[in-house]
């Protein structure tokens, strides 16, 4: 336990070592603390186990009306029998004179026989010099006083039966004092009173400070691009919107293939670019859709701008401008899927994707740079199942082993760009490409089975991730 | 992509080996991801290119090869009969054009092999048939009618039973009053002819690509089966004849012939296509050293015909596997042959130094310094709703970029702001501890030349002693130490702002933004009650070119 206390704490301690009863009023009229700071440094006391707190009750007694009136005058038969003193008094004279307490000065003074009467006259008979009730009075007099000051009991409870003489008041209070470990620590207060000038509770709890950081999903994909990077590929920007040349046409898929339809892909209302490749592109990408799929290549429908549905349509485009003999390029972002939204799905997310140009480069050497990257990610578990993709021959998928779900999940996938997709586009070397959605890797990593979980920046979430995993 | 389920005893039962668990195990080395498993059936999606996948005699197909049970193409016998004949009309190279057909006898159709039978054409007529529209199949009880046939054009007064009713109906009726009619009426236009299948008896036998008669109606009483496909190109009309042809007779029924002529129309011949696939292809692309017979025998497993010549291997394809274009898909059908499980990866180290994106990094280091200055970075959807972008933030929606057909309400406009979705995200946390202060980076939507799309930096403080002062010193601390850009406010006004706490964000006299305190009735808006302010300036032009 600390041995340091507070201003507040030392005062009260010292305090009830030298009283050791007191209430919370007593301990502010000796040490001139606030009742809001006594209030605390016993909550903060009780809390040390350092004072016992009892809740005790407390009867005061204060005057009521008559009992005032009795306090300035005399008590009604004390009034009755100043009158009688010099001489007999007619009934109807005592009755104009005492008016209101007429009736209960003479009730109480026949009964005690300190009257008599002769059927016309009263006269005194045997006054006493002293009346018990009176000593209670004048004791009390303005103020208020505990029940415990009153000795004659047996009196009080005749005068509590007058009416408005006595009122009774019942206040609840609390009764402080140091416990056998309060005692024992106070003469360690008394010496840190000289030791320790300014010293503070070390060990108390503080208020939670929020750190700001960075977005967990951000964090993944700084990784990711890091990774990336280190594996030798060069980084490409490229537009969220697309023309559906570079997000379709140039990756051979048909124009009228289901995959292009309004139910997974979001075009632009009213949207078409007029500037989508250059001619020599467009032509060469039409011939091959017609020579292959049999249909009429339209020019308009490559036009709709769409929201790209993956980040092929940069790697594409980058192979399209560039035709390198040699290279490794990757292009990380936002690509769109008009799907429901579901704890699985979303509208917008992120993908990244990278390209292998080389002339000894193959299926396998991509297997070997996947298996690197997932490595690099922690995800050791790893094998390749074959899958299909429009613009790639042969593709393959891989399934990373999670052991929190006891199953094998479909992370990234890879293949080899089609001779339908490089040739028209003047590309003569073998391009592999690989990649994958990103929030899947993001919800092993973070543990989360929801994945909306990454844009609803839910703060309580936002607060609670660790940082630096 | 599409999902059939698969029912393992029948599986068994078709592919003859009892091991579950390995026939289980195999079916992804066929391209099939396993949705689920429950008991005896197993879901599994399979690719759009292989409508042979959408029946489990297809599936059987395939696995029979990779196997080894079975190893070359499936071939198709098909008896030579004169006894069916379809006659075609001129008038139909108007509407569709093309018709084929084959017969399959002596077949026992049971609930299960019905049940396969209509999932395949679904499929076809999905993805190949592209929404029915290229081509369509008509499935009919061969003893229901008589042949020969005639494929004609009739109007639209014609009347016959359709399948799945009782009486007579004119085909402007079907088409307007049957569910498929008006699904797949578009594809006919609005010519006055449509195209018609007709037997010998002058008996409606279907109405392509819409429906069939009644009287044809397939049931599991059916012994033989007559099959026409119609569409608009002839190549594609045999392709899908093959896939069910294939299939049928994998279900045990006999092909026959249906002599078809007239109006550029002929009788299938389901010819098999050769292809030369190098040797040096196949090793270089996989890194392998394969020698031509091992790349033989790889193909005669993917259920391929092969044969080696010096260095190539002489590839026959049947006439179901038209998603074989050339050589690079022989290379992906000796990968299956050959097993990926046996393909080892390799590592080689890259030919060249990597480099990221110097914009993402400017982006990068702006998310930094916005950490520095105590602001938690959040992440929202550029795809988003009126309701947040301008109802609830009092903004002119008059450039509106919408999305078609959005299947999610929340998500049907591209963002031009990203601080109304900064305000949304602090209603969603009133229940948090203030202070809390979000920032954003991300891509805003604008209308141009088609579109254009600027980074933008947005964020927003709340709590209960937040001021346009503080937010002011937040965005000129951001500009200076990220970009040593100094900058002015302006007064202004703003709908998202209050009247009098709104100022422009002005850089060298040009306005780059907003700042200001977020009005009372927005923040009434969205039920948030301590005070908040917040900016949101464009980096595009600013930072970036």
């Amino acid at each position: 336990m600390s041995k340091v206390f507070h201003e507040i704490e030392k005062k009260i301690i010292l305090l009830l070592d030298e009283n050791p009863k007191l209430t919370p009023k007593k301990i502010g009229t000796s040490t001139g603390l606030t009742p809001d700071q006594i209030r605390r440094g016993i909550e903060w006391l009780k809390f040390k186990k350092l004072v016992i707190v009892e809740e005790s009750q407390q009867v005061y007694l204060r005057l009521g009306k008559n009992g005032l009136g009795a306090n300035s005058k005399g008590l009604p038969e004390r009034q009755l029998m100043d009158l009688l003193k010099e001489k007999p008094r007619k009934l109807n004279e005592l009755k104009q004179e005492l008016k209101s307490i007429f009736s209960p000065a003479m009730g109480i003074a026949r009964k005690n026989n300190w009257i008599e009467t002769d059927g016309e006259n009263i006269s005194l008979k045997n006054p006493p010099s002293d009346i018990l009730e009176e000593k209670i009075i004048s004791k009390i007099g303005k103020n208020k006083i505990l029940v415990s000051e009153i000795e004659d009991k047996k009196t009080l409870e005749f005068l509590k039966k007058r009416p408005n003489f006595i009122i009774e008041e019942i206040e609840k209070s609390q009764i402080i004092s140091l416990s056998e470990k309060g005692k024992s620590i106070s003469e360690t207060v008394k010496i840190s009173e000289d030791v320790v000038v300014k010293a503070i509770d070390v060990e108390a709890d503080v208020p939670k400070t929020f750190v700001a950081k960075t977005h967990p999903l951000k964090d993944i994909i700084n990784e990711i691009r890091e990774i990336f990077v280190t594996l030798g590929f060069t980084e490409i920007l490229g537009k969220l919107a697309q023309p559906c040349f570079w997000n379709f046409d140039a990756l051979f898929t048909p124009q009228d293939h289901p995959a292009r339809e309004l139910q997974d892909t979001f075009y632009l209302d009213g949207v078409n670019s007029k500037k989508i490749a250059t001619p020599k592109q467009i032509q060469q990408v039409a011939k091959v859709h017609k020579n292959s799929w049999r249909y009429l290549w339209s020019i308009n429908k490559a036009r709709q701008m769409v929201l790209r549905t993956h980040t092929t349509c940069d790697t594409i485009k980058f192979l399209a401008d560039h035709k390198p003999d040699e290279a490794r390029v990757f292009s990380l972002g936002r690509v769109f899927r008009n799907e429901k939204v579901s704890y699985k799905h979303l509208v917008e997310f992120n993908q990244v994707e990278g390209i292998v140009v080389g002339k000894n480069t193959t299926l396998r050497d991509l297997m070997g740079i996947q298996r690197e990257f997932f490595h690099r990610m922690g995800l050791n578990k790893i094998k390749f199942w074959p899958t299909y993709f429009p613009y790639t021959e042969p593709s393959l998928q891989s399934m990373v082993y999670n052991e929190r779900l006891d199953k094998w999940v479909e992370l990234f996938g890879m293949g080899i760009f089609r001779p339908e997709v490089t040739k028209p586009l003047g590309i003569t070397k073998p391009v592999l490409a690989w990649g994958g959605g990103i929030e899947r890797i993001a919800m092993l990593k973070y543990g989360l089975d929801d994945v909306r979980e990454f844009y609803s920046n839910n703060l309580k979430w936002l607060r609670s991730v660790t940082k630096c995993q | 992509m599409p999902v059939i389920a698969l029912e393992l005893p029948r599986l068994q039962k078709l592919v003859g080996i009892t091991n579950r668990k390995k026939i289980v195990e195999m079916l992804p080395f066929l391209g099939l991801d396993i949705e689920s498993q429950e008991n005896d059936v197993v879901r599994v999606e399979y690719s759009p290119n292989r409508p042979d996948f959408s029946t489990d005699f297809g599936i059987t197909l395939s696995l029979l090869g990779i196997l080894g049970k079975k190893k070359g193409i499936p071939k198709l016998k098909i008896k030579k009969v004169s006894d069916y004949q379809i006659t075609v009309d001129s008038s139909v190279s108007k509407v569709r054009p093309f018709v084929t057909g084959i017969v399959a006898r002596y077949g026992k159709i049971d609930e299960k092999v019905l049940q396969q039978v209509i999932i395949m054409q679904e499929d076809l007529h999905f993805g190949i048939g592209r929404r029915r529209k290229k081509s369509s199949i008509g499935i009919h009880d061969l003893d229901t009618i008589s042949f020969p046939f005639t494929y004609t054009t009739t109007s639209r007064n014609h009347k016959f039973i359709p399948l799945h009713s009782s009486e007579e109906n004119s085909i402007s009726e079907i088409l307007q009053n049957t569910e498929v009619g008006q699904e797949y009426g578009h594809i006919l236009g609005n010519s006055t002819k449509v195209p018609i299948i007709i037997d010998s008896m002058g008996k409606t036998v279907s109405f392509p690509p819409i429906i069939n008669s009644s009287m044809t109606t397939v049931t599991t009483k059916t012994k033989n089966l007559f099959v026409e496909v119609t569409g608009t190109d002839k190549n594609g009309v045999e392709d899908m004849l093959a896939v069910v042809a294939t299939i049928l007779q994998s279900a045990g029924f006999e092909l026959c012939t249906v002599k078809i002529s007239g109006a550029k129309n002929s009788t299938p011949q389901f010819k098999k296509r050769q292809i030369i696939l190098s040797q040096n292809l196949v090793n270089t692309m996989l890194g392998l050293s394969l020698s031509p017979r091992k790349i033989v025998s790889a193909l005669k497993k993917s259920r391929l015909d092969a044969t080696t010549k010096n260095k190539n291997i002489i590839c026959t394809v049947p006439r179901y596997r038209f998603d074989i274009f050339g050589p690079m898909d022989l290379v992906e059908e000796v990968v299956l042959g050959y097993g990926i499980e046996n393909l080892e990866s390799t590592s080689s180290p890259s030919q060249t130094l990597g480099q990221k994106n110097h914009d993402n990094n400017i982006l990068n280091d702006l998310s930094q310094t916005m950490v520095g200055l105590g602001y938690m970075e959040a992440l929202n959807s550029s795809l988003t709703g009126k309701r947040i972008l301008y109802d609830l933030t009092n903004r002119d929606s008059s450039n509106i970029i919408y999305v078609k057909n959005s299947k999610s309400q929340e998500h049907t406009i591209l963002r031009d702001s990203i601080l109304p979705e900064l305000v949304n995200n602090l209603s969603n946390n009133i229940h948090e501890l203030y202070p809390q202060k979000l920032f954003e980076i991300g891509t805003v939507f604008l209308k141009g030349n088609p579109i254009k799309e600027e980074f933008h930096l947005a964020c927003v403080s709340a709590h209960n002693y937040a001021n346009f002062s503080e937010i002011k010193s937040i965005l000129q601390s951001t500009l200076k130490t990220g970009f040593n850009i100094e900058c002015k406010t302006k007064t202004s006004s703003y709908p998202t702002f209050a009247e009098g706490s709104t100022a422009e964000i002005v850089v060298n006299g040009k306005s780059y933004g907003f700042i200001g305190k977020i009005d009372s009735s927005v923040k009434e808006n969205f039920k948030i009650r301590v005070p908040i302010v917040g900016f949101e300036v464009k980096l595009s032009g600013l930072i970036f070119d």
